[in-house]
């Protein structure tokens, strides 16, 4: 356990002290973050295998034939396997709706955005330090990073802009809104949407489950939880926060055992 | 296997829109809207030496279809006997399909938003019935059948009667309505509703020019941004986080 | 397509107003076991029976579920259209749904001409027809009622009306249509034309329309032995002041020179007998006159009909041969509409004049034979005799015209004038008095004259609104009528109506509305039958024919002996009194007029003016169809046709709105210019039909230019009182701004 002053910065640690925080877990996700990440991770790649079973026709299409077989056959018809897109995708939308409504201060009040989505000085400054490091041209140590790294966080704001986009123009093509011109402008942009956040995604899951270091990251998605060595040297400032509160708490029930003379 | 066609005999034809009117009736087609489509061109010459021909046209199910081509959604797919159908279940109704038809064949029906055109009343010809065009025409002026079966009416204008496809050397996408008539009746028609070169409207065409290599590239990018960073990784061996 | 279903209150109301009597039109399924057939993608009831979008009569089968006629296409089983329909026939649910529909029996509460109704109930609106018309019996006579009917079903109160004891009875076909055709025939040849032409398209080497637009003009089988014709090699010459579609497919397009079809006619016939082209055996065999008729067109060179007609003599000649070497096979069109320019008769003995010479009257290719076929009747008793005679004029003025079609225009004078005695009632019957009979103005000053004007239809047309009384009546798809026998066909046959629905709101088929009035009349007597299958078993038993199939099939065929080959030594062809084809005609000479065709001089325009002519389009039928949603989207309002120089006289160009004016001051609606070159400069066009000024016609009204409305002026036929309707000249004025 540290001691009263929790550091601005990361310090070296000493092994017992490394030791002991590897063995320690901390909260990172609640269950309902958990099971949306999940939900959203599997609605989003039914959508993509269905949707891109959709486009046939030589101009768009993107997939080989035999793919488009094997969909076709799961499905049996084409049109149904529109309707299970859509029928997915509007649900999509309802679970979306709902979570944004009633967890509304939870997941869009402007504090958490701004530490989970919004990128600072620190966060600009390790972009550039990461990607130096990954084409092995720096050794600098990377700044220190909230509860979510700033590649984690671009990701999320790409997600953020993109799914509004992709459930608008779903919508607008499945219930033929507004028009040809506009229709024809949603398969567009329905597309580009899609397209943006499979590029994130190839970053997204390999960082999160093919490269090792962040396995504590992969494992907390299931858990909820990171071990707290991994907090402190991944997440500082998220450590700091969670270790302060921990601080404020013990403060005040400590003083009340004290009064009650329980034990605490 | 069939493949189905249509010869429209201009000779015979007189243009009495009974064709279009029986077409609207069975299928539920909006009034001002049609399938089948009666024109004539414009009288040409100086009086009295004048000349002018009926045209009727609709969806030829051509051999290369454009509107096939141009479907996001799947749903205009070409059956193995050749008509081109529409899936009304699956189409979004952006109308890429309209624009890129060089026959101008297709139509965005006002009430249900989606394309509508001629499928060689493709129902009844699976019972073995004929379209209601062909059934209905006054003047016996349209025939349809089997053009891979010589002996059928239509392969026999075809191919021994010289009917013929209205085709440029620029758009030539086996329409399989073919024209029979005088030769300067064929000529005229041909010359005054000649195919137009199919098109793509912008929204397509931005995504074909420029946001799909884009997003292509960009999905590249990250995987070989990745594929560097597992090498890279190996290399310098780093290690799982618990060592 | 907007479909109305008729709902159960509106059912029992109709069954409740059948009244005494008359049983209601049984349901469709029980007597008429069609197959049943498909509509897109669903199994459908069918049924058989005649179209009425026009007067040819084609068969129909109507699809229908769940009482909804949910689809009308070609009969197969018809013995003359064989499965064929037209525009107008597809679109007959159209009419059967359209909303502007005449819904119940009403009586005028306004002036006349300001359309104001009230709803009253049949009862009361029979109760109402019959207390007036014998008013009016007892007080000026059984005569002073005239009948203005069209169509078969009027044949119900035709019987009514003759029961009733008057003898003024004046279809328009006859003297605003066929009429004089028909006499000219006659004369010649013994009986007349009658409808559908016998005209054998379909076999002939060479057809001659002479102001025939057929392709405009449709008639189901008639473009379809057209079209085979043309299949089958036949060329064509097309004499017509306008660039038809019949002119773009012909060989020939003769572009004549309004008014003057009789001199080419007499100069085609110097041709061919002064060349020796024409069928000498035939004529030797079957004609008489013919030395006369020689005599008389040796002076009517090509050179002169030259100065005349404005056609280059070398194409008279050469159109001549071309008859003289495709005979006998050469079809010359007796044409439909003749009442063009006063001197119809004529123009008609000269086309048939023309058609016995090639030889062609009776033999393949040419004008076939009609077939006679024995007919059942109904026993009834004799019309009473009319002790004053006809006030329309047949037979007095009009030595030769219809005694049983009358002349229209005929009542129209009498009734106006009061000579020879007052006409104080009309009755019309699916007929459009403002539109198909010319000089409307004098139409409405005779409705000023009248007591009563009761008007029996399906649309409110213009004319309801001057009724007295309105009678709505069923359409044609909801209703009986009786069958049609026609022997102008290469097969004869007997087709019927019957009703494929429940009449709508509270209309009713004439059969019932004249049976109705008929026992309110004390003229029972002459209606023996009470519902539409007695009356159809009673006249088709004697012919034996099995009611059941021809209920299924809607028609049935006999065998057809349409060629003098097929024709034995007792079974004559030529009806007249000598036996002989009349090329001279002495009956003509003893009434007093040319025995022989004679051209007389045609009024040119007036300078700044071109003559009004008109004609038909393929999706309408008359002034009957403006009002279809489906036929109104492909064709809305008219257009006049003005010469590219003309138009450009008046500065004019191409979609330009103008208003037509003829030298009587008379304005049309504004309409649309079409500037081209397929019509000669003296000369306007306008497709008949549009301009109506029926407001109850939601769709129709006001669209376009009348053409009947700018007929101030008619010729009319002193033979049989047609009336020429090109003698209108017209000048485009600037059309006033909108109001």
């Amino acid at each position: 356990m540290k001691t009263d002053t929790i550091p601005l910065e990361p310090v070296p640690l000493s092994a017992d002290q490394a030791e002991e925080m590897l063995q320690r877990q901390i909260k990172k996700h609640y269950l309902t973050s958990i099971l949306l990440h999940w939900f959203n991770a599997f609605v989003w790649l039914f959508e993509l295998l269905t949707g891109a079973a959709l486009i046939t026709s030589p101009y768009f299409r993107i997939t080989p034939e035999w793919y488009l077989t094997i969909a076709q056959d799961v499905f049996g018809t084409r049109a149904s396997m529109l309707r299970f897109h859509v029928a997915v995708g509007i649900t999509w939308l309802v679970v979306f709706v709902v979570y944004g409504i009633f967890g509304f201060r939870a997941y869009l009040g402007w504090e958490v955005l701004q530490s989970k989505l919004f990128l600072d000085a620190d966060d600009r400054r390790w972009l550039v330090v990461r990607t130096l490091r990954i084409l092995g041209r720096s050794r600098e140590p990377l700044p220190p990073q909230g509860i979510y790294n700033a590649g984690q966080k671009m990701f999320a704001q790409l997600v953020f802009a993109m799914t509004p986009v992709i459930l608008v123009t779903g919508l607008i093509m499945a219930f033929r809104l507004f028009g040809a011109w506009a229709i024809g402008w949603a398969v567009v942009l329905h597309f580009v949407a899609v397209t943006s956040v499979v590029a994130g995604l190839m970053v997204h899951v390999y960082m999160g489950a093919v490269f090792p270091e962040e396995k504590p990251a992969f494992f907390s998605m299931i858990t909820g939880t990171v071990n707290e060595l991994f907090a402190y040297s991944h997440h500082f400032k998220w450590w700091r926060t969670v270790k302060q509160e921990e601080a404020e708490w013990e403060a005040a029930h400590n003083g009340q055992a004290h009064a009650d003379g329980a034990t605490p | 296997m069939a493949r189905y066609g249509m010869v429209t005999d201009l000779r015979r034809c007189v243009g009495c829109h009974a064709c279009t009117v029986a077409c609207n009736a069975e299928w539920d087609v909006p009034a001002g809207q049609a399938r089948t489509e009666v024109r004539a061109t414009p009288i040409a010459g100086t009086f009295p030496a004048l000349a002018s021909s009926v045209f009727v046209s609709q969806c030829n199910q051509c051999d290369r279809p454009p509107c096939v081509n141009a479907c996001p959604s799947g749903a205009t797919r070409q059956t193995a006997s050749g008509i081109v159908s529409v899936d009304k279940r699956v189409c979004i109704g952006c109308g890429f399909c309209v624009e890129a038809c060089p026959y101008d064949a297709r139509h965005l029906d006002r009430q249900t938003r989606q394309v509508d055109k001629c499928d060689f009343c493709l129902s009844r010809v699976e019972r073995g019935q004929e379209p209601v065009c062909v059934a209905t025409c006054t003047a016996h002026a349209k025939y349809f059948g089997d053009l891979e079966d010589r002996s059928s009416v239509v392969s026999r204008m075809v191919f021994e009667n010289g009917a013929r496809r209205i085709e440029t050397g620029e758009v030539a996408v086996g329409p399989n309505v073919y024209y029979a008539g005088l030769p300067e009746q064929l000529d005229l028609v041909a010359a005054t509703f000649p195919p137009r070169h199919p098109r793509m409207p912008a929204s397509a065409t931005v995504w074909r020019r420029a946001f799909k290599p884009l997003m292509l590239t960009a999905i590249g990018v990250a995987f070989a941004g990745q594929a560097v960073a597992f090498f890279t990784q190996l290399k310098n061996g780093e290690k799982d986080f618990e060592d | 397509m907007s479909t109305e279903s008729i709902s159960r209150r509106q059912f029992l109301g109709t069954v409740a107003a059948a009244g005494a009597g008359a049983a209601v039109a049984p349901a469709a399924a029980e007597a008429r076991p069609h197959p049943p057939g498909w509509r897109g993608d669903e199994r459908v009831e069918q049924i058989a029976t005649i179209c009425e979008m026009c007067f040819w009569r084609c068969g129909v089968l109507a699809s229908v579920a769940d009482g909804h006629v949910v689809r009308l296409e070609g009969n197969p089983d018809h013995p003359l259209t064989r499965g064929r329909l037209c525009a107008r026939g597809n679109a007959g649910t159209g009419l059967l749904y359209d909303p502007d529909r005449l819904k119940y029996p009403m009586l005028r509460t306004g002036k006349r001409g300001e359309g104001q109704f009230k709803r009253i109930s049949w009862d009361e609106a029979l109760d109402f027809l019959a207390a007036k018309l014998k008013a009016i019996k007892d007080a000026h006579g059984p005569e002073a009622t005239a009948f203005f009917p069209h169509g078969i079903g009027s044949r119900f109160f035709g019987t009514l009306m003759s029961a009733y004891g008057t003898p003024n009875s004046a279809e328009p076909s006859f003297a605003q249509c066929r009429g004089p055709r028909d006499v000219g025939y006659a004369l010649t040849f013994g009986q007349p034309l009658g409808s559908p032409e016998p005209v054998d398209l379909e076999s002939s080497k060479l057809i001659v329309l002479i102001g025939s637009h057929l392709g405009e003009n449709v008639f189901t089988s008639q473009i379809t032995a057209f079209a085979n014709g043309l299949a089958g090699g036949a060329r064509i010459i097309a004499v017509d002041p306008r660039f038809s579609t019949a002119a773009a497919k012909a060989d020939w397009w003769l572009p004549i020179r309004p008014g003057t079809d009789i001199a080419l006619l007499l100069a085609w016939m110097h041709v061919l007998i002064g060349e020796q082209l024409y069928d000498r055996d035939y004529v030797a065999q079957y004609a008489s006159g013919f030395d006369q008729l020689a005599a008389h067109v040796k002076a009517f060179t090509p050179e002169w009909a030259e100065g005349i007609t404005e056609l280059p003599a070398a194409q008279i000649r050469e159109t001549a041969r071309s008859m003289g070497a495709a005979k006998p096979a050469v079809a010359i069109h007796p044409g439909r509409h003749v009442t063009w320019y006063g001197d119809d008769t004529q123009r008609a003995r000269a086309m048939a004049i023309l058609t016995a010479l090639l030889g062609s009257w009776g033999r393949k290719g040419g004008i076939f034979l009609p077939t006679s076929v024995p007919r059942g009747s109904f026993d009834l008793p004799s019309f009473p005799d009319s002790a004053r005679g006809r006030a329309d004029g047949v037979g007095t003025r009009f030595p030769l015209a219809s005694e049983e079609l009358g002349v229209t225009n005929g009542l129209v004078d009498a009734t106006m004038t009061g000579d020879p005695y007052p006409i104080k009632a009309w009755i019309v019957y699916g007929q459009n008095v403002l539109e198909s009979i010319p000089q409307r103005h004098r139409t409405l000053k005779a409705i000023e004259a009248l007591d009563l004007l009761v008007v029996v239809d399906v649309l409110p047309v213009e004319q309801t609104n001057y009724a007295d009384l309105v009678l709505p009546e069923a359409t044609y798809l909801e209703r009986y009528d009786p069958p049609v026998v026609v022997t102008t066909a290469k097969q004869p046959f007997m087709s019927i109506r019957q009703p494929v629905c429940e009449p709508m709101y509270e209309s009713k088929p004439g059969w019932w509305i004249a049976k109705q009035l008929a026992s309110r009349m004390g003229l029972e007597a002459w209606f023996p039958w009470n519902t539409p299958d007695e009356h159809l078993d009673r006249i088709i038993e004697p012919m034996g024919i099995n009611g059941r199939a021809l209920r299924s099939r809607g028609a049935v065929a006999f065998a057809g002996r349409p060629y003098i080959e097929d024709r034995t030594e007792d079974d004559g062809f030529i009806p007249t009194s000598s036996g002989k084809i009349q090329l001279y005609s002495e009956e003509l000479k003893d009434a007093g007029a040319d025995p022989l065709p004679r051209y007389t001089e045609v009024e040119p325009p007036p300078a700044g003016y071109v003559r009004l002519i008109y004609g038909r389009a393929p999706m309408h039928s008359f002034a009957r169809t403006q009002n279809n949603e489906a036929l109104h989207a492909l064709m809305s309002e008219n257009e006049v046709w003005l010469h590219t120089a003309t138009a450009g006289e008046h500065r004019l160009a191409d979609g330009d709105r103008i208003v037509l004016e003829n030298t009587d001051g008379g304005r049309s609606r504004p309409v649309r210019v079409k500037v081209t070159e397929g019509i000669r400069r003296d000369c306007a066009y306008l497709v008949h039909g549009f301009g109506q000024g029926g407001r109850g016609l939601r769709r129709a009204f006001g669209r376009g230019a009348s053409d009947t409305a700018l007929m101030s002026r008619v010729k009319v036929d002193p033979l049989t009182g047609g009336t020429g309707m090109r003698v209108n000249f017209v000048r485009p004025v600037p059309a006033e701004p909108a109001v």
